[in-house]
């Protein structure tokens, strides 16, 4: 059985590496990259297969259940394929620093606790290995120390609450249903009664909520992957957070179900109404904090939690085309941020470790590779026609616009020419303009770090000419929630009214640029110059002086700036902070004199004492 | 498929012998608003010529990248605006009934404004190859400009396309032809894209990102040559998009393409004519401007489309 296997594959390469790393480094390197790639290869294979398999029958009385089907097949996949580039990059990325070992194999046991989380078949599995999961990303948050630490806390604590949340959850299924299989609760649930149903949602989804950082539940993200380190960020940023997804999308159309779901709640105030808005909500304001951000990976961190918001707004609307939409936009975020981290984590590798965005520039012509395809990953981000970006988030905006919703539509494209705002100064802060005479013996990415990047690029080109390959999967897993089908071709949609044809578009481009560029090299010729022979009317630009990449975009920032504080973030600390107070006046009873404890004894028992005459309790 | 073909060569063709002659007509307006005499309206058509016979330093395969991207963008683009004609019947062929959209199939409205970014992506790149300060500062500006227009941009479109309920240009185009036009069904939404129209194109009062005086052309300050050639061109074609949007959005488009032109001629004097007595205006008040009165007006639209529904 395929869940089985992967499972015992990844916890147990795990641990081997772990002792490899005892042994020696090149070996523990080679295993790492090696059960990474088996394990993708392993669930390459189950794609199609269905299937059930009891692996505890008896625990407490409750039978623990791993199962594969379509659903679990796609996010297993994408949670493997980004996981192996990430340990490919980590080679280079890792070598010589002392956390290696531990790096490689909590990553592995993060992509166990993941792959546990979508093959498990009931509850209480699922709840199981979505511990492993948040303990080991703790662990691996916190790994570099110093803010890390406070990052990696503030992480743990958030998470802590959505488990609680979650367990409670839990709780109240067993008990109100007695069962614990996806499939028996789903059909427990038909006959619940509405309150039941939403309780099972808020308390699940509180913690799902948590983990994809959706707003005002993000707190804990931009300092997370912004810390850790940027092979983690990449698996952070690209999967883990997708776990949240993966949550929601089981809870709202495999337990709930579809029809259930929208029938909850009237009008406005309507259960998936309200998670459209927060969905709106995560897309708009989270973009435009990541167009203020100077720190390379914090940007991309609220860039992530904007796109997030796509994708729970595609779920949450619950109609065909949105919901593929949404779980096509799953898989194109977590290339794409997969591949920024990853490019992000090789210039901070080679220029020694600076993410600040003003301090860099000019690195294109040192690094191309790596320039190249964080521009492709950029253009999927925003959703430019040829990339993987663009068909999901077509999907979505065409459904929010035929449906009527053209306020959350706005948002949505709001949201994209954010993003256009942010990708473009990331590029141009680190890659284009002047290169500053610090980085100037800055080489070459070594292969190790290219070919994670370049798979990952060619990815976002491929799905984005031929967008049926992942639309066929996508529209299975929408087929089995009693979704309308979708005419999914190759090149895109075919349907009466709008249909997509990317082919189209391809081949248009590809003539065009074609046209134009013959007709370029029809004209004069001339020389190339470096890039600081530049016009300045005379006189000459001095090298590494002017370079325009500090508060790029200044006139926009000192107008949004002011509206764009993290009030939420605010509210959680001063929370915090008052939670620590209430802990600080309990501490005060512990006074060290005897006699006041004496004293507490003899109260406590005159309080029992009197309770006990005047209602005779016991 | 001779008919498909004709098609995707003709609509190109049209918009750029259309382009050059926007460029050469609005020299011309603008000296006579003036009162001068003008160039003659060849002059564009001589000034490319010119400029693809002169010599031009390059700072690499990004730089000119970028330029050739930016046109063959603006005129993919053009293949999925319907310039003229009505609504063909189903399974029949379209240039038969004289409309001229051959991808008018592939994605709709939603296409068009994600194809719209790759001209200034396209720039943006190419001049951020160089390490001109003046470059980055004018692409600043762009993005900045873009993001003023957009909002309100996106709230006439998204109006017009909840009004009548699809995504597809020319299907909106034919309801229109059926009953009113866009500008009598979505007034204040045709009011507002007026009044950015100069914005998108780049025209004053704002004219920001080239400025020649303040930042030497900004993005095109190191192009010369047959680059700034295909940018000139270029621009002429992002004006022709523009407008030919305009016109299908709510001037019901044409009947065929000769009362297409004519009514793009139209709204462009109308454009030529504010831009020409009007200074350049800053950035910061570009988006004021933008975020205040043209996006009131789309909201307002939009909110009456919601409720009439």
């Amino acid at each position: 059985m395929l869940p089985a296997t992967t499972l015992i594959v990844a916890f147990a390469s795990a641990g081997l590496v772990y002792l490899a790393g005892k042994v020696h480094a090149r070996l523990r390197d080679l295993l790492a990259v090696l059960s990474s790639l088996v394990l993708v290869g392993l669930i390459g294979l189950g794609y199609g297969a269905w299937g059930e398999l009891v692996y505890v029958p008896d625990f407490l009385g409750v039978e623990l259940v791993l199962r594969l089907n379509l659903l679990a097949w796609f996010f297993a996949i994408t949670v493997a394929a980004v996981v192996s580039l990430s340990t490919i990059f980590s080679l280079t990325y890792m070598r010589r620093k002392p956390s290696a070992t531990f790096h490689y194999s909590t990553t592995l046991a993060v992509e166990g606790a993941m792959l546990g989380i979508v093959f498990a078949g009931d509850l209480l599995s699922f709840f199981i290995f979505w511990e492993i999961m948040s303990w080991s990303a703790y662990l691996l948050i916190s790994c570099n120390r110093g803010r890390a630490l406070d990052a990696g806390l503030k992480y743990i604590i958030m998470s802590l609450v959505g488990s609680c949340a979650m367990l409670i959850g839990l709780l109240a299924v067993y008990a109100g249903l007695g069962v614990l299989r996806i499939p028996l609760v789903a059909e427990g649930m038909q006959a619940a009664s509405p309150g039941f149903v939403l309780l099972v949602l808020l308390t699940f989804g509180l913690a799902f909520g948590i983990k994809s950082a959706m707003v005002p539940l993000h707190t804990w993200l931009p300092d997370a992957h912004s810390e850790a380190a940027s092979p983690f960020s990449a698996v952070l940023s690209g999967v883990l957070i997708k776990m949240g997804i993966y949550g929601f999308v089981l809870l709202m159309y495999a337990v709930v179900g579809l029809k259930l779901l929208l029938g909850l709640g009237s009008g406005w105030l309507s259960f998936h109404h309200v998670l459209c808005w927060l969905g709106a909500i995560t897309v708009v304001i989270p973009t435009f904090i990541a167009v203020l951000q100077t720190d390379a990976k914090r940007l991309l961190a609220w860039s992530s939690i904007g796109q997030i918001g796509y994708i729970i707004l595609g779920i949450s609307f619950g109609t065909p085309l949105a919901f593929a939409g949404a779980i096509f936009h799953a898989l194109n975020h977590a290339i794409c941020k997969g591949l920024l981290f990853l490019a992000v984590g090789a210039v901070e590798h080679n220029t020694g470790g600076v993410r600040n965005l003003n301090d860099l520039g000019g690195l294109a012509k040192r690094m191309p590779v790596t320039f190249a395809c964080a521009l492709v990953a950029g253009l999927g981000l925003i959703g430019i026609p040829l990339t993987s970006g663009f068909v999901p988030k077509w999907l979505i905006y065409r459904t929010l616009i035929e449906e009527g919703h053209p306020f959350l539509a706005l948002a949505a494209l709001i949201g994209t020419w954010g993003a256009i705002l942010y990708v473009y100064k990331l590029l141009h802060n680190i890659f284009l303009g002047q290169l500053p005479e610090k980085h100037n013996e800055v080489r070459c990415s070594p292969p190790s770090m290219r070919i994670p990047l370049l798979l990952f690029g060619l990815a976002i080109l491929v799905f984005g000419v031929a967008p049926g390959i992942p639309l066929r999967a996508v529209q299975g897993i929408g087929a089995t929630f009693g979704f309308a089908q979708l005419k999914v071709t190759l090149w895109g949609l075919a349907s009466e009214a709008g249909a997509l044809n990317m082919l189209n578009i391809c081949f248009a481009i590809v003539i065009a640029f074609t046209a134009v560029f013959l007709l370029m090299r029809l004209g004069a010729k001339g020389p190339r110059v470096s890039q600081e022979d530049s016009y300045a009317a005379g006189s000459a630009v001095p090298v590494g002086r002017y370079s325009y990449t500090v508060d790029f975009y200044s006139p926009l920032s000192h107008m949004i700036a002011p509206y764009l504080k993290d009030r939420v973030d605010q509210f959680y600390y001063w929370l915090a902070a008052r939670g620590r107070e209430i802990a600080d006046l309990t501490r005060r009873m512990y006074t060290g004199y005897a006699g006041t404890y004496v004293l507490y004894i003899v109260s406590f028992l005159a309080l029992l004492i009197f309770l006990q005459l005047v209602w005779q309790i016991w | 498929m001779v008919t498909r073909i004709i098609q995707l060569v003709l609509s190109p063709v049209i918009a750029l012998v259309v382009a050059v002659l926007f460029l050469g007509l609005s020299r011309k307006i603008v000296a006579r608003i003036h009162r001068r005499y003008g160039p003659p309206i060849y002059q564009p058509i001589i000034d490319v010529i010119r400029l693809m016979t002169q010599h031009s330093i390059s700072h690499g395969a990004l730089f000119e990248l970028g330029v050739v991207f930016a046109l063959a963008g603006s005129l993919v683009t053009v293949l999925f605006i319907p310039l003229g004609g009505t609504n063909a019947p189903p399974g029949s062929y379209p240039l038969a009934h004289g409309l001229l959209c051959p991808l008018s199939s592939s994605g709709g409205l939603l296409v068009v404004i994600y194809l719209m970014l790759f001209s200034p992506i396209s720039i943006a790149l190419g001049a951020g190859a160089s390490a001109n300060p003046n470059a980055s500062i004018g692409v600043s500006r762009k993005m900045l400009l873009a993001l003023a227009y957009e909002l309100p941009f996106l709230l006439v479109i998204l109006a017009i396309m909840s009004h009548y309920g699809t995504i597809s240009i020319a299907e909106i185009v034919s309801r229109q032809q059926d009953s009113a036009w866009g500008v009598f069904s979505v007034p204040l939404a045709a009011v507002a894209a007026f009044l950015i129209l100069p914005a998108m194109v780049g025209i004053r009062p704002f004219d920001v990102v080239g400025a020649p005086q303040e930042i030497a052309s900004g993005p095109l300050v190191e192009y010369g040559g047959r680059y700034l050639a295909l940018l000139t061109v270029q621009s002429g074609v992002h004006l022709f998009i523009v407008i030919a949007l305009f016109v299908d959005l709510f001037l019901g488009g044409g009947v065929n393409v000769v009362t297409f032109l004519l009514k793009m001629f139209a709204v462009f004097l109308a454009a030529e004519l504010v831009s020409a007595v009007l200074p350049r205006v800053r950035i910061e008040n570009a988006l004021k401007f933008c975020w205040t009165w043209p996006t009131g007006l789309a909201l307002a639209q939009m909110i009456i489309t919601v409720v009439s529904r």
